[in-house]
Parts: structure tokens; C-alpha cells; sequence
């Protein structure tokens, strides 16, 4: 073992066209977060290098791999603090930040990759710690070393040490890790009371309730059991820890999604309906898109599968998944959300035999950015969960080469409780192999070897699934929060596919929640069986117990099986990868889940039973209408003061400093992207591919999200969810023919217990929604082909407990004939302007109730929200527009969404920097509220050139279709009602106010 | 003369963008294969096979120690004889973003006639602190060497970067290099007239993305047959590609005014090679 530690440090050179850009950037931002000045803030980065080669020789070399000697200073073992010509002055404030123990240093990693192409002998257990050192200069005597040092570091993943005027600079070095002995697998007794049960599930962070627990008691006492175990070697009457440790990862509701599964009594208060069902997931998903499949030829796979696959042409299959990663994001925002945007890859990459992660869509909902109120312990500010989230996502897509093409950031209160992070992916295959295999069908048989791919098992990430299964409280587990290293991912991604392409791969999942006790036993009921061997999983530290191996969601691994004659050249690729793929188990069809850690048996069930086991819920659900305070706009308003204001509301404000950090074009790929326009900066509406180079077929992909209806009816949230994503979508010209969808449902925990009084009213929002759900899908013919619930998004218990508000994303993805004709929702000079669809009186939980509540211009934000009663009628006007579109009549077209019609034709107005005059009395009953900012749904504002107005009408002939006005020659918007002048305003100042108040930077240089 | 030039894309290590240039030089007329690096390294394959070689865009390593520096070292460490001899034959070598980034970390560029892999220019951070990704607009030197930028006044293309910075140890350095004519393209002002937009004074974000002293976006070696650059002309190999392509009626012409630099270095291997 090495035992050599050697340091170096770096450093940016100053003048002559050069700066410390890390430095300047953290000065920055304590400027935009916290109004803080500081004179100057410069950067070290540190490398503490464990190994046989010496200080002289390194320091030798140090210019080849740690140091740019262009632009940065090195010193190899001092601290260049102590260098009075670099650092003349001394420091106010010195913070060093380093990972704890255990914690992924992708910079360490790298640094040990370039180290060992220098020093290949540099000794077996090399290794490289990194840490960084911002210096202060300069620091207002009212800021406090402690309390700076914590806006730099997350104390659940990194230490600092830091020092004040005067003090020694701190000196970080390796944390002593104390080696822990393995300790074999020990007995549980189930033999024991119910209290003593439940006390066993919620110590061990098992996460099952009394009955389930009861369930696995039962199983031991089955004398068939008995005497199976007996025979293995295996205490007869009671589990080993590894066994229920299994059971509960297996169990958990992350896993087996049992509050979709339950048994639900539905009582409705408001009609006196009482109802059974048997399954929501069984009732309102699965039924629908299975009735559709029958009607279609392009649904190749559904919710079986990591995600849902449809055919997009005779050569290519597509697949599309979307995940939530709240609880780790909440924790450690950067490294919770990487984890979710890299895990979700993984999903489409466990596809069938293996898919190409093409497209990442991100959709967070946060606390205010700009939030003055009071935080509960252990939570974060939502400024910083915004910009670490932000960040995890960013580096997790872009060093993934994937681009994110399509997404939204919502702000609510309640989210500050919990933030949701959605990350979704889309994936392309060969609809075949080269030896004729159909890529979405998994093939494995008995006798085939299982791998594991990628990177090692380590403490971190065990119970992950349980926990997600938990609410979040101050004593919330370290070790559920990880940081993705999306490098080793990309390795690997690289490798699976060409082992796919060669047909070496006979089944695939990622190892995700759960870890291999989920991926190796989901993948074993294929064949019935497996035996997994502990003994010869890599691991990343030394004394993991045998549950701790098989339970442990590590990051960036695969789990795939191969035939033993392909083994030679499966190995022989992860070697040219610099892949680590290790043999760790087989497939059987013994009907058992068989584990062993060497030579002993630790655990094995029946597949059947660790399968499908699991007891039913039994729930209740009670609809009670609310009564809200119905939102009364005051009279004497000026509607042109409101229009800025609704464009600088964090909901409807441009996200642009943060999306343009996201590569969105990387593949050569993208013909609609996020910004569009005369800048290049007006809203983008669904994201549009074309990805096979040289053709100009295409891929739509949407999101609809609209959580603040769930205040009045969830139902109504969940519609206006799935209306949103389509009418996105169609606004490219999707074709509606082949168009899929994904719901992502995140709630607060919908069962009624002491923690959770209203919990039946909670699980009846879930009823309500599932059943808009149901009836929209079927009329808009969108099959759900995946989809994903969180179900425990609450912080606290008590008066204290904050629970978010029942949200619903619906994804879409969908064919689109040719990637040339579509629409960019940025006016074009000389338009014509009319509005598709009708606006109602539907103000309810609208922006502009919540805006004007806030402000204590209105006492409620009830009232009636926007409902979908003939989705066919929406669909007929969507299909013909869709026509229009792909005729090449239309060139613009933008959704009504938060804000209504004013703030549509605003972004428009911004997207063409011109102006644009308007009238917005048509048909219906609506007032001037109603017709300016309702947000009924099914609108799609539309731009047509002159010369193809006749054409358009004649085609949109029979549809809901209103001739609004005429884009301008000047830059100012005026809004009609009739003949009076309610709105004008000058787009430079739209633009401003659209664009001011999410930014956030601190200014661009 | 051959008629169809061989294209190695490197891949491998968290290159990111190598199947769209693989395209591109598929459209441009050529035979392009990705080539894992390993592949050169351990000697399975040899870059003589190969006509054009072109090092794409991505995160080499994650650019933990700096962009492009590990797959730099790699190359300058593994791959040296072959990158001289690939470099003495004649033949073009391409590296965009993070590949330029690997071409300045491994000395080929800016470079001297007879590689000696020498680093004398870097690719640092961004001015503002962000990685972002934006259409600029290049412009080229008329006069310059490089075969890839032949007879090309103008183009729009997306820069994604965070290290794009051009950075020379001294201003003579950058002086010799104008001088040269090896400073092949800049940002420019999109309202200036074409071939008028040139100029030494760093231009205002986001005109100029990263704060590149005399704007450079790209630099070639003083033969011409080595040129890096920033931004993704690749990533403008199609019209519909443009973020204003709607603002027009439909263009029924597919490719767009990226392609010419991969048709310049392809055109240049048929006449040469």
C-alpha cells in the first residue's frame, strides 16, 4: 500500500490577459445571492497524491498533468498561500473545501487516470484527493468565516477548514479512514410481537408496514420453506438479514409502487358516488394504453421494460423515460440531481438490449428563488437547491454529449418542503440486430453469465429506495445521497453499445434502486432463477457486509448477461473501454433467488414470492370539495402595469441564464430549440429533433406540468397537464397519429395515519387525477407507455409539515414527418394573427389570482380551472392545425399557458422583437380577465403570411378558430377589447421585465 | 489520388460528439469510421489507414485537470510517432472544441512545420464563469494557410463550451501567430458586412462568447493542415439546424453553410492524397 503523500497545488496566473475566473465567479454570485462585496476572491486547486513515486519526481512532471504551465502557477508540497510573490497580501478569509471520506472526487479520478499515464509503477492502491481554496480579500467586517464557509460547502458530502485574519492557513490532508471488518450475515427473528416488528422495520430503515412484515414472518413458518432453507444451509425459521434487506428494497414503495397497486374505497362527498378500485395503475394506465396497442402497430413495449418503446420507423425504435430524484435533491441538490439525470440515461441504456440516450428533458419544480420567510431546520434555501440542481443536471447531460432539448422550472411555496426533480430521457435503437434479433426484446436462458459493468459498490447509496420510500426528516441518512461520475457512465455507455451492436448481449437493466438485488432479481424472472455470488462484486472499500453488497445503489452500473461463448469478447471490449466488467453471477431456473458470498449461502427466495408477495394495500379515499376563496380581481387596474409584472413572475419569466447552460444541440440534432426568435432568446414551445443525419424526420419531444390546479381539483391539474404537453407538441406539427406519453406523478403520502390526517383526501386528489388522466389519454389517443410516482413528498410532521402540492408531469414523445416544416413561436413580420380554441371565465389558481393574492390585491385565488369537457373537439382543431403546419401554411404558433393570451402574445411579441395589435373579443362569455390572463386550455395562438390566409381558413373550416390582429411595423403590443385600448406596451420593456428577474448571475463578466 | 479520403473520428473517454462528425464527413463525400483511442494507442489500428483525422467535441475525461489536457496527454504520450508521421504525409487534421482543446494541450496547435509537441497557447475559462451554449458568427482570414477555411468569408455555428478562451503566454506570441495568418477565424458583430468584421479589439459578450483576446475562435498550424476551432460547424450541417429557420418559408435544400469546411479538407484530400 502506498503510504507517499505528496501535495501540489495550482493556481491561475494574473495579468496580461489572464484571470481567476473560479474566483471571480464565487465573488459573483455572494454578490446576487446575498448582496455581499468583497474586494477579491482567488482559487487553488489542491491534489493530495497517495502513492510510491516522490515528491522530486512528481514535482518533475507536475507541469505534464496537474498544471497548465500556460495559465496556472504549481507548487508541489507547499501551500501556495504561503508564497508571499504570489500572495502578497495577507488573507481575510482562507476557506478549503475537500470531499469526506467515501464521497466520489471525480477530479481525484481524473487526476489518477493522467497520473498513471505518467507513473504506470506508481504502486498498487494509488489514489488522489482534491480539494479547492478560495482566499478572500477584502470580506465586510459583518460577514462570518462560519457562516461564508457554508455557502461554499454542503457539510453532508464535504468538510472545510478555514481560517480568519491572522490565523494559520488551513492545510487539509486525508481523513484516517478507520478499516472496518466484514461481519457475516446475522439472523433476524420474526418470531416476535407486532410492536417489535414495526420497531425492526423502522430501525432498520426497512420502510414496510405491520402487514407486510407480518407476510415475510409467514413465510418463514411454511414448512416447505423450512426445509428449502435446511437443505442450502440456511437458518430454518427465520431470514438472514441479506434476505430481508432484499425483501424490503424489493417491497419498497419506490420499488413495487404499492399505493398505485392498493385496493382504494372511493367515497365522493360532492355526487355520493362510493366506489372500489383495484388499482390505479391496473385501472386508468395500463388498461387504456393496452386497449390502444390493439388499434396500433407502433407500440413495441410497454411498462414492462426500463421504458416504454415505440417503433418510429421501419429501421428505428424509439423509448422515453422520466424519473424523480426529490429526497437525494433535497439533501445535496448538485449531487441529487446528477445522480437523477445520469441514473435516468441508465434506464433507456437498460432498454430492450441496450438504447442510445439521444435527448434529456429537466422539469423542477422549487421553493421562490427570492424567499424572505422563515426555512425548516436541515433544508436549503431555494436559491441554492435552484442552483445546485441546475448544476448537477447541467454536468450530468453535457459530459454525457446529451443534449437537454426540452423542460420547465415552477416555483410554489410548498416546494420548499420538498423540491421535485424530474430528468427525463429519450433513446433510439436499430429496430433489429445484425443477427436478426428485435432489440427491444430481452432474450437471457439458464447458463448465461451475469456482469456487472461500470463502477464499484461502495457505502454509498445504500438505502436509497427505502429512504425515497420515507419522508424527509433532519436525521435523513448521508448515505443515501451520491455523486454520478458521468465519465465512467460515458465508458460505459460507449462499451454497451458496441456490445449490443455485436450482439453480445442477451438481457440489460441498470442498477438503480435497490441495486443488484433488484437488477439481477427483476432480470432473473426471465429465467426463473439466479445465483449471485458476493464474494466476487468489486468494491470500492474493504468490510462491506453481504446485505450491504447486495442492497447498495452505487452509481454508474450496469447489469447485463451474456452467453458464455460471447464471454471472450464481452471482456475483451470492457478492456478497450477501460470498463470494469466482473462475472458476479448466473442465470438459473431454479425459481430461486439464490445468493451466495464465497462458499456460503446468505440468502434465497423463491422468485415468486420476492416477486409478487407483496400484500395489497387497502386504502381510503374521501373527495370533499374545497372551499376557497374565489379570486375577485379589483376594478381600476391597469392591465399594461399587470402585463410586466406577470413577465418578470418566476413561473412566466425567461429561464435563459439557465437553460443556455444546458448543451442543447450537441448530437447535430436539434431544429426547435429552447430559444427562439429575432435574439434567439423568445420561448421555445416543445423541443423538435432530427436525429438521423441527413434526414429530415423527426422527433417531438413536450412537457405539460400545472401543479397549482390541484388546489381547486386535481383532476383538473392532471388534464390540464396532459392538454399542455400535447398542444406543445402540436405546435411543432407533431403528427398525432403516433404520439406517446409518461406520467410522472409526485403527491404528499396519500394514506391516512397519524402523520398524515388527510391523508383520504390526498389519495382521493390521486383517484381524481387518474381518472382525467384516463378519459384525456383516450381521447387525445396518447397510450402511456411509462411512468413513475413518488409518493412521500413531505418534510416534517405536525403543524410544521409541509407537503407539496399534488403534481402531475405528463411527457410526450411523437413522430413528426419532416423536421423543415414546423413553427417557432417568435412573430415573423407581416402576420396575421388568430387564436385556436375559446377563452372561458377559468381564473382559478390562474398566475394572475396567485400574483395578485400574493400582493394583497385579491382575497383568494378560487373560482373555476380551466377543465377539458370535449377533448374531441380539441383534437379535431389540434389535427387540422397539425395539417397546416406540415403544408408549410403556418410558420408561428405559441401556447396559452400560465397568463393567458397576454402573456402569449407578449413572448411572441419578445420572440420577434416587434410589435403587434390585437383584439381578444370573440365568442364565449368571458370577461376581459377571462379573455387576458384565464388560462382555459386547448389555445394555441397562431402567425399566418398573408399570402396564405385563404388557404389556412379554408383548411381550419369547422374548428374553433377567432381572428385576433396583425403583427406591427413599431415595437409596441396594443391589446383591444373591442374599442378600448387595455394593454400597450413597448417589447423593450417586455423583454426586460421577461428576461430581469431569474437571472441571477451577478452580471456576465 | 484517392477518391473517396478515409475519416478516423476519434471516440472514446467522454468524446461526446464524434457521431455527428462522422456524418458530416460522410455527407461531405468521404468514408469516415470512429476509431476508439485505445485503438491507436495499443496499435490495433494505425492513423496511416487514414486519410483525415478530426478530433470531435465532448469532455475527455470530464476536463477535471483542465479541457482536453488527459486526452492530450494520451496523445502526445502514445501516439507521438503516429501524429508525426500523419502530420509529414501531408494530411489534415481537424479538432473542434474540446478536440481543439486536445490539439493546443498536445502542442500540434498552433504549432510548428515538424511537430515537436510543445504547448504554447491554452483554452481557459470563460470570461464569464458559465459553460453555455450560442449561435455566434465566425469570420475568416482570407489569407490564412488553412485548408479548411478555404474561400469561406462567413458562418454561423453554436459554440458549447466553458474553457474557450484563447490564451498565449505574450502578446508577440499572438502577434507572430496574426502575422502567419494562423489566426483562421473569429467572432464577429452579425451587423457588420460580411467580410468586414474582423477585429482585434476584443469584442462585447456574448458577441465574442468567452472573452477571447483578438476574438479568436480558431488557429491553424503555419502549414494549414492542422485547424482547431471553438465552435461546431458541425453542429451547422443543416439548414433546419439554424435557430431562424422558420423565420423564412421552408428551405427545401438540406445541408447548410457548415458543411464547407469538411468539403474544403475532403476536396483537398482528393487533389492531395
Amino acid at each position: 500500500m502506498p503510504s507517499n503523500i505528496v501535495r501540489v497545488e495550482t493556481t491561475p496566473k494574473l495579468g496580461e490577459g489572464m484571470r481567476d475566473v473560479r474566483g471571480d465567479s464565487v465573488k459573483r454570485q455572494l454578490a446576487a445571492d446575498h448582496n455581499i462585496k468583497i474586494e477579491s476572491v482567488r482559487s487553488i486547486v489542491g491534489f493530495l497524491i497517495d502513492s510510491e513515486i516522490s515528491a522530486e519526481q512528481i514535482s518533475s512532471r507536475v507541469d505534464d498533468v496537474f498544471a497548465d504551465p500556460i495559465i496556472e502557477e504549481s507548487t508541489t508540497d507547499s501551500l501556495h498561500l504561503e508564497n508571499q510573490d504570489l500572495f502578497p497580501e495577507p488573507a481575510d478569509i482562507v476557506v478549503t473545501i475537500g470531499f469526506k471520506a467515501g464521497v466520489t472526487d471525480n477530479p481525484g479520478k481524473a487526476a489518477l487516470d493522467g497520473f498513471l499515464t505518467l507513473f504506470p509503477d506508481a504502486g498498487e492502491g494509488s489514489r488522489i484527493s482534491t480539494y479547492i481554496t478560495y482566499v478572500f480579500h477584502g470580506v465586510p467586517n459583518d460577514v462570518e468565516v462560519e457562516w461564508l464557509s457554508k455557502q461554499l460547502h454542503n457539510g453532508l458530502i464535504e468538510r472545510a477548514l478555514f481560517s480568519k485574519s491572522g490565523e494559520d492557513y488551513p492545510r487539509i490532508e486525508y481523513v484516517p479512514v478507520t478499516p472496518i471488518d466484514y461481519s457475516p450475515p446475522s439472523t433476524i427473528d420474526l418470531e416476535v410481537s407486532d410492536d417489535e416488528l414495526m420497531r425492526l422495520s423502522e430501525e432498520g430503515l426497512l420502510a414496510l408496514n405491520l402487514e407486510e412484515m407480518q407476510t415475510i414472518q409467514a413465510h418463514y413458518r411454511d414448512p416447505k420453506i423450512r426445509q428449502d432453507r435446511a437443505e442450502v444451509g440456511l437458518p430454518e425459521n427465520a431470514p438472514t438479514d441479506v434476505e430481508l434487506e432484499c425483501l424490503a428494497q424489493t417491497w419498497s414503495e419506490h420499488c413495487k409502487h404499492k399505493i398505485f397497486a392498493a385496493h382504494i374505497n372511493h367515497i365522493d362527498k360532492e355526487t355520493g358516488e362510493e366506489s372500489q378500485i383495484d388499482s390505479l395503475f391496473k385501472t386508468h394506465i395500463m388498461k387504456p394504453t393496452l386497449e390502444m396497442k390493439d388499434e396500433v402497430d407502433w407500440l413495441l413495449s410497454v411498462f414492462h421494460d426500463n421504458s416504454g418503446v415505440i417503433a418510429w420507423d421501419d429501421e428505428w425504435s424509439m423509448c422515453m423515460k422520466a424519473e424523480t430524484h426529490n429526497s437525494p435533491s433535497a439533501l445535496d441538490p448538485y449531487g441529487g440531481a446528477m445522480t437523477g439525470i445520469v441514473g435516468v440515461n441508465r434506464d433507456i441504456l437498460g432498454t430492450g438490449l441496450g438504447a442510445r440516450p439521444i435527448a434529456n428533458t429537466d422539469v423542477f419544480c422549487f421553493g421562490p428563488p427570492d424567499w424572505e420567510g422563515d426555512l425548516p431546520d436541515n433544508l436549503f434555501h431555494p436559491s441554492r437547491v435552484l442552483r445546485g440542481v441546475h448544476a448537477g443536471v447541467r454536468v450530468g447531460g453535457n459530459e454525457s454529449g446529451i443534449p437537454t432539448v426540452n423542460g420547465a422550472i415552477v416555483f410554489d411555496d410548498r416546494y420548499i418542503g420538498k423540491p421535485l426533480v424530474y430528468c427525463g430521457t429519450i433513446g433510439i435503437m436499430p429496430r433489429k440486430l445484425a443477427d436478426g434479433r428485435e432489440s427491444h426484446e430481452k432474450n437471457p436462458q439458464p447458463g448465461d453469465r451475469v456482469y456487472m459493468v461500470g463502477g464499484r459498490v461502495g457505502y454509498d447509496g445504500i438505502h436509497g429506495a427505502t429512504f425515497s420510500s420515507l419522508e424527509l426528516t433532519e436525521e435523513s441518512p448521508s448515505s443515501a445521497v451520491q455523486i454520478g461520475d458521468p465519465i465512467t457512465q460515458k465508458k460505459m455507455v460507449d462499451m454497451i453499445l458496441e456490445a449490443r451492436d455485436a450482439g453480445l448481449i442477451t438481457c440489460i437493466t441498470d442498477n438503480g434502486a435497490g441495486g443488484l438485488s433488484s437488477s439481477i432479481g427483476e432480470m432473473a424472472e426471465y429465467t426463473n432463477g439466479c445465483k449471485i455470488d458476493l464474494g466476487k462484486v468489486p468494491l470500492k472499500q474493504e468490510g462491506l457486509s453481504s446485505w450491504e453488497i447486495l442492497v447498495s445503489e452505487s452509481q454508474e452500473r450496469m447489469t447485463v448477461a451474456v452467453r458464455e461463448s460471447d464471454v471472450a469478447a464481452f471482456e475483451k471490449l470492457a478492456n478497450l473501454h477501460e470498463v470494469e466488467a466482473t462475472w458476479v453471477a448466473d442465470f438459473t431456473n431454479t425459481g430461486q433467488f439464490h445468493v451466495v458470498h464465497g462458499e456460503k449461502t446468505v440468502a434465497s427466495l423463491p422468485i415468486e414470492f420476492l416477486h409478487d408477495g407483496v400484500p395489497q394495500l387497502q386504502l381510503e379515499s374521501e373527495w370533499i370539495k374545497p372551499t376557497l376563496t374565489p379570486f375577485t380581481p379589483p376594478s381600476n387596474v391597469q392591465h399594461s402595469d399587470l402585463l410586466l409584472r406577470m413577465l418578470s413572475r418566476p413561473n412566466i419569466a425567461s429561464k435563459e441564464t439557465w437553460v443556455r447552460q444546458y448543451d442543447h444541440e450537441v448530437i447535430a440534432q436539434t431544429a426547435v430549440k429552447p430559444f427562439v426568435g429575432v435574439a434567439r432568446d423568445g420561448p421555445g414551445d416543445a423541443g423538435l429533433l432530427a436525429p438521423i443525419h441527413g434526414s429530415t424526420k423527426g422527433l417531438v419531444v413536450s412537457n405539460g406540468i400545472s401543479p397549482r390546479y390541484s388546489d381547486i381539483d386535481a383532476g383538473a391539474m392532471a388534464a390540464a397537464a396532459v392538454d399542455e404537453a400535447v398542444r406543445n407538441a402540436v405546435c411543432t406539427g407533431v403528427d398525432l397519429s403516433k404520439v406517446a406519453g409518461l406520467d410522472n406523478f409526485c403527491w404528499p403520502d396519500p394514506i391516512e395515519s397519524k402523520k398524515t390526517p388527510d391523508g383520504k383526501f390526498k389519495l382521493a386528489q390521486l383517484v381524481r387525477a387518474n381518472r382525467e388522466l384516463e378519459r384525456i389519454c383516450r381521447a387525445y389517443f396518447v397510450p402511456c407507455i411509462s411512468g413513475k410516482d413518488s409518493m412521500k413528498n413531505d418534510y416534517g410532521s405536525g403543524e410544521n409539515k409541509i407537503s407539496i402540492p399534488p403534481t402531475l408531469l405528463f411527457s410526450l414523445f411523437g413522430d413528426h414527418p419532416d423536421v423543415r416544416y414546423t413553427t417557432t413561436s417568435d412573430l415573423k413580420p407581416g402576420e396575421s394573427l388568430y387564436l385556436v380554441g375559446e377563452s372561458k371565465q377559468e381564473l382559478g389558481a390562474s398566475e394572475i389570482s396567485f400574483m395578485m393574492k400574493e400582493a394583497g390585491e385579491a382575497e383568494g385565488i378560487g373560482g373555476e380551472v380551466p377543465q377539458l369537457p370535449n377533448p374531441e373537439k380539441n383534437l379535431a382543431s389540434y389535427k387540422a392545425l397539425t395539417k397546416t403546419i406540415q403544408s408549410g401554411l403556418v410558420r408561428t404558433a405559441h401556447d396559452c399557458s400560465e397568463g393567458g393570451v397576454a402573456v402569449a402574445i407578449a413572448e411572441m411579441c419578445i420572440g420577434g422583437r416587434c410589435g403587434a395589435a390585437i383584439d381578444i373579443d370573440g365568442p364565449g362569455e368571458a370577461d376581459i380577465w377571462g379573455r387576458l390572463w384565464g388560462e382555459s386550455l386547448g389555445r394555441i395562438i397562431v402567425g399566418v403570411k398573408q399570402e396564405n390566409r385563404l388557404e389556412f381558413l379554408s383548411q381550419m373550416k369547422g374548428h374553433s378558430l377567432t381572428y385576433m390582429g396583425e403583427v406591427t411595423d413599431g415595437n409596441t403590443l396594443s391589446i383591444w377589447d373591442g374599442d378600448d385600448l387595455i394593454i400597450e406596451s413597448n417589447v423593450e420593456d417586455m423583454v426586460s421585465a421577461w428576461k430581469g428577474s431569474l437571472d441571477m448571475t451577478g452580471g456576465d463578466q | 489520388m484517392v477518391d473517396t479520403p478515409k475519416v478516423a473520428v476519434l471516440f472514446g473517454f467522454g468524446i461526446n460528439c464524434d457521431r455527428e462528425t462522422a456524418a458530416v464527413f460522410d455527407l461531405a463525400g468521404a468514408t469516415s469510421e470512429r476509431v476508439h483511442v485505445n485503438h491507436f494507442v495499443n496499435g490495433e489500428r494505425d492513423l496511416s489507414e487514414f486519410h483525415i483525422l478530426a478530433v470531435p467535441g465532448g469532455f475527455s475525461f470530464g476536463d477535471h485537470l483542465g479541457s482536453g489536457r488527459l486526452l492530450g496527454n494520451r496523445m502526445r504520450f502514445a501516439m507521438r510517432e503516429q501524429l508525426t508521421a500523419f502530420v509529414s504525409a501531408g494530411k489534415p487534421i481537424i479538432g473542434i472544441c474540446n478536440g481543439f482543446q486536445v490539439l493546443v494541450k498536445t502542442g500540434l496547435l498552433p504549432g510548428k512545420e515538424v511537430p515537436d509537441f510543445e504547448q504554447r497557447a491554452s483554452l481557459t475559462l470563460n470570461n464569464s464563469g458559465r459553460y453555455e451554449d450560442r449561435w455566434v458568427t465566425l469570420e475568416f482570414d482570407p489569407e490564412s494557410p488553412c485548408i479548411w477555411t478555404k474561400g469561406i468569408t462567413r458562418i454561423e455555428c453554436p459554440v458549447r463550451h466553458g474553457e474557450g478562451r484563447f490564451v498565449m503566454p505574450s502578446t508577440t506570441d499572438l502577434d507572430e501567430l496574426q502575422a502567419n495568418h494562423q489566426i483562421a477565424t473569429r467572432y464577429v458583430d452579425p451587423s457588420t458586412e460580411p467580410g468586414q468584421g474582423i477585429t482585434d479589439e476584443t469584442l462585447p459578450f456574448p458577441i465574442c462568447p468567452n472573452g477571447s483576446i483578438r476574438n479568436i475562435a480558431g488557429i491553424c498550424d503555419p502549414t494549414g493542415l492542422v485547424f482547431g476551432l471553438m465552435p461546431h460547424p458541425e453542429a451547422a450541417y443543416a439548414t433546419f439546424l439554424h435557430p431562424h429557420h422558420t423565420r423564412s418559408d421552408v428551405n427545401e435544400e438540406i445541408l447548410g453553410e457548415g458543411m464547407q469546411i469538411f468539403r474544403n479538407a475532403v476536396e483537398y484530400a482528393q487533389a492531395n492524397l
